[in-house]
């Protein structure tokens, strides 16, 4: 920290950044400003200060005038700070030595109809910069060693992808999953557009995959209980929930030969409580001892407790092989990993909220999902799609697209839920080919068919005779005596109003995040969005990663998104959570908070406002002083900011630096 | 007593008096007083003003609401019509310098100014609001319960839509008016289609009448096929959709329903004692003899 105090020689360059900038701010006027305030030694300005001659300047300026701190005017530290870090470098200074101005984003960006303003707010951040960088310090990064492992919470197809591709990559992983097998929502879909290939079909090869590969440890019917440290060691402690029946490996550690589960189905043949089966939305029955479908992975019996009455008769057809543990408990096991993948799906929206389709009021009104487990061949009814009201098969089906989707009037969601149009128009399809002579009708806002063979499928539809009308409906009615359902809505096309009876309503309803996953994304530290979808680092140049360093997203969890992109993503995260990992090592930003141990009293204050658990208290030479985690500590200050004695130093953030800042604002650069 | 600036508007001073003398009667017996909110006009219409200049709308409503604030009064109404003017007008003027500004402009030929001081309600609201009155004040200030009869529940689309701009959370299934028809003794019948329009709003019943008498015929079947005695409102205009409608409907398409129509204060007015003739119910297009052979 201590270091030779030279009088400060300040370098300032202003970016024009075409005319994003220089379209506003009179930068030649904040050019001549700058070389007017105290320190500065050299100002100069260029058309783009990020590209290899604007880095020049840098470079040759800190040379030539023997700089002691660079201040750019440009964008924001958010885009081109390690671009300027970089070139300050490599002109022989600390990279810490360089301060960034943001005229861009927050100035001629959004004062574009007042450049007077905008220069003046200009030259003030310019001026608070070239104050701080008259006291910058040199600052050395901490490298910590990075855990070989990594772990992926959620298996549906994203989960399952982003383990295989980190394990095949000779990784460690830990798959968890909160049901009893993986394969998440894929698993329920029957066919998959525009290819029309069985979604099993394409799914359960990879289920098998990571129930087998060596390098992945499954964890399903478990759920996150606590994560604790930070990028490169996290410990994440996992909740096995009591399952009631043993998997053969579990079987095997307690000694048991040839015991455990093999999925022999003896239990459920037994078991005298039915219940619906929420995998089928309650259109089927299952036992209290159940597993979802005949594809699960891994093949183990679940126990739903809540249904059980532990009458035994599953635990006497087990016989031999004492798979099943009726006082069976939840417990925990805490793993060390170098970084995280969160792929945890996502949820329908409650559809019965729009009451004006009469979801849960009319028998005939089904969902999208519903609609795919009645045309799925594994599903409740053999493939054979059937009205509920009473058996029949529906001749006149309509489709009510962006049900709750692109919705302002505050019941539904605001955002576009980007497959539900290329699912419907599949589902249309579907109709024609298992009913000769059954009549889709498509009501939608806008057909978003964007991907790859899309459109193309999109008038493969229309050619199969499905009808488009083009507006949402309004409302939807029963008919009493035939539970037919009456159809209102606007055809906007031709500016009339459409009153269509048919036998069945499918609804597309919107997605929203898991259920009660807030808990979990902020366990990881994760902010959300407006719609509670996961927050990317940057939506363009960093979707896979969060704010949170180590940890990754994938899949519909960040924002709606079908099968191929979630499966892009997730091989894009399985790469980014990969790099920390192979390298070993992670720098960390110096930001660090350090304790003046001369003037720390050990009271501990700090330590219950850090938000990060970044502090502690340890002895030495006799008395207690606060000592930091460097790995743990983000730099927020809170601590520093907090401390009764002035003990705590903010690197970077010093308290002169910050004091000089807001009198370089305030005096408006007088002395 | 919370006291209120009572907006009248048009349709109930001029067509249906009894919905106006039954406000004002009513409202006293639960702890509410409605004081005449003196220099009043139109509120105005908001298809026939809103769709011809916005900015008379505007600035017109305002002059409105500025006399409430002179009082120093929240504004309390009784027609939907006019709770979309008025408070809207009222909401939007709050927010957005730039309208304010322009509405204060003209007002300011008049000595005006919009300050946004006070707030707008709905009568039926403050009677649903437990803070100001409630259900169960109203059920207690009931002296002649309307037992044994089935009334359906119309509440009028300028009261609920657009949701975001409202205070009501639910504009697809509201029930807090059926709770205040049941409060007076009556049965709520819920029928097919309850949010249709009335068929006479945004200009519809001026534009095309045919069709506007359609969209009312529906509600009528709905209602009828319910076994309504009557159908009540909150606003007098939906109610002279329904009542004269009837008659209309009769000309045009031959089809005699004779399902009394009485605005929600008329059945409170009644169920607190008023006679028919305090009520002028014989100025209601359809008899209400049958409907009131029930109760009296």
């Amino acid at each position: 920290m201590a270091e030779e105090k030279k009088q400060p020689r300040i370098g300032v360059f202003v970016c024009h950044c075409g005319t994003n900038i220089a379209g506003t701010i009179d930068v030649e006027a904040v050019k001549e400003y700058a070389a007017t305030l105290p320190n500065v030694i050299v100002a100069d300005d260029y058309q783009y200060m990020c590209s290899t001659p604007g880095q020049a300047k840098i470079i040759d300026a800190i040379k030539d005038h023997d700089l002691t701190g660079i201040v750019v005017a440009a964008c924001t530290p958010r885009l081109h700070e390690p671009t300027f870090r970089t070139a300050t470098k490599e002109g022989g200074l600390n990279p810490f030595r360089f301060e960034m101005a943001n005229i861009r984003d927050q100035n001629s960006w959004v004062h574009m109809h007042d450049p007077e303003g905008a220069t003046a707010k200009a030259k003030d951040a310019i001026r608070i910069a070239a104050a701080k960088a008259s006291l910058l310090e040199d600052l050395y990064p901490k490298s910590v060693p990075v855990e070989h492992a990594a772990m992926v919470v959620g298996a549906g197809v994203g989960g399952i992808q982003a383990a295989l591709d980190l394990a095949n990559a000779g990784i460690k992983t830990y798959l968890v999953e909160k049901n009893p097998t993986v394969g998440g929502r894929m698993s329920q879909l029957d066919k998959t557009f525009p290819t029309l290939d069985c979604s099993q079909c394409i799914l359960t090869p990879k289920m098998v995959d990571v129930g087998r590969h060596p390098n992945i440890e499954l964890h399903t019917y478990t759920e996150v209980e606590e994560v604790d440290g930070y990028i490169g060691n996290f410990d994440i402690t996992l909740r096995k929930k009591a399952r009631g029946v043993m998997s053969q490996d579990e079987a095997a550690a307690k000694g048991i030969v040839g015991g455990g589960c093999n999925g022999c189905g003896d239990c459920a043949a037994a078991c005298p409580v039915i219940k619906p089966n929420p995998f089928e939305f309650g259109m089927a029955p299952r036992k209290a001892i159940y597993i979802y479908h005949p594809q699960v992975v891994p093949l183990v019996y679940t126990i739903d407790f809540d249904a059980c009455v532990k009458c035994g008769l599953c635990v006497e057809a087990c016989g031999e092989k004492k798979a099943i543990d009726l006082e069976m408990t939840d417990t925990f096991e805490t793993v060390k990993v170098g970084t995280v993948i969160l792929s945890t799906g996502y949820d329908m929206f409650e559809i019965e909220k729009k009451r004006e389709w009469g979801y849960k009021q009319f028998d005939n009104v089904i969902t999208s999902l519903e609609f795919e487990r009645l045309i799925c061949a594994s599903g409740p009814t053999g493939g054979h799609l059937i009205r509920p009201s009473d058996g029949e098969t529906p001749m006149k089906v309509a489709f009510v697209l962006c049900a709750g989707s692109r919705d302002n009037t505050g019941v539904g969601k605001p955002y576009c839920s980007r497959f539900c149009c290329m699912y419907s128009l599949k589902h249309a399809h579907q109709l024609m080919e298992k009913i000769p002579g059954c009549q889709p009708y498509i009501f939608y806002m806008d057909i978003r068919s964007f991907g790859k063979m899309y459109e193309e499928f999109y008038y493969r539809i229309q050619n199969e005779g499905a009808k488009f009308i083009r507006g949402r409906v309004a409302n939807v009615l029963e008919d009493a005596e035939t539970k037919n359902l009456h159809v209102y809505a606007e055809d906007t096309l031709l500016g009339r109003p459409v009153d269509l009876e048919v036998d069945m309503v499918v609804l597309a309803a919107a997605i929203q995040p898991t259920e009660n996953i807030d808990p979990v994304r902020k366990m990881f530290g994760v902010s959300c969005s407006q719609d509670g979808w996961m927050l990317e680092a940057h939506p363009k140049l960093n979707p896979c990663g969060t704010t949170t360093a180590g940890v990754f997203l994938a899949g519909v969890c960040q924002g709606p998104k079908d099968i191929p992109d979630t499966v892009a993503q997730a091989e894009g995260a399985a790469s980014a959570a990969s790099i920390p990992i192979h390298t070993g090592k992670v720098e960390l930003e110096p930001y660090f908070a350090q304790c003046l141990e001369e003037k720390c009293a050990g009271c501990g204050m700090c330590i219950s406002q850090c938000p990060y658990s970044a502090l502690s208290l340890v002895e030495k030479d006799g008395r207690q002083v606060m000592h930091v985690t460097e790995a743990k500590c983000k730099g927020c200050g809170t601590c520093g900011g907090f401390c009764p004695g002035g003990a705590i130093y903010m690197q970077h953030f010093t308290t002169p630096q910050i004091v000089a800042q807001i009198d370089a604002f305030l005096l408006g650069g007088e002395e | 007593m919370h006291e209120y600036a009572f907006f009248l508007g048009c349709i109930a001073p001029n067509r249906y008096p009894g919905c106006e003398a039954a406000a004002i009667r009513t409202s006293r017996n639960v702890g509410i007083e409605l004081l005449p909110l003196k220099g009043a006009s139109c509120c105005p219409a908001p298809g026939a003003f809103g769709a011809v200049d916005l900015r008379v709308w505007y600035a017109m409503a305002a002059r409105n609401i500025c006399l409430a604030e002179e009082m120093n009064r929240d504004i309390a109404l009784i027609c939907n019509g006019c709770y979309k003017s008025i408070y809207e007008v009222n909401e939007r003027l709050k927010e957005d310098d730039e309208l304010r500004d322009e509405a204060n402009e003209v007002l300011a030929e008049i000595d005006m100014e919009f300050k946004g001081s006070i707030d707008v309600y709905h009568l039926a609201e403050l009677y649903y609001d437990p803070k100001i009155c409630g259900v169960e004040k109203i059920r207690e200030s009931v002296v002649r319960p309307l037992d044994n009869t089935k009334i359906a529940v119309h509440y009028g689309c300028h009261l609920l839509k657009p949701l975001k701009e409202r205070r009501f959370d639910d504009s697809e299934n509201p029930m807090w008016i059926e709770e205040l028809v049941e409060a007076v003794g009556a049965e709520a019948v819920q029928y097919r289609n309850k949010m249709q329009c009335c068929g006479a709003g945004g200009g519809v019943r001026g534009f095309d009448l045919a069709h506007s008498l359609d969209i009312t015929n529906e509600k009528l079947i709905n209602i009828n096929e319910a076994g309504a005695d009557a159908l009540t409102e909150v606003c007098p205009f939906c109610q002279l959709q329904f009542d004269r409608g009837q008659i209309e409907i009769q000309e045009k398409f031959g089809i005699e329903w004779g399902i009394p129509v009485l605005h929600y204060n008329e059945l409170l007015g009644l169920a607190q004692g008023m006679s028919p003739q305090e009520l002028a119910l014989d100025l209601h297009a359809i008899d209400c003899k049958p409907f009131l052979d029930k109760i009296l």
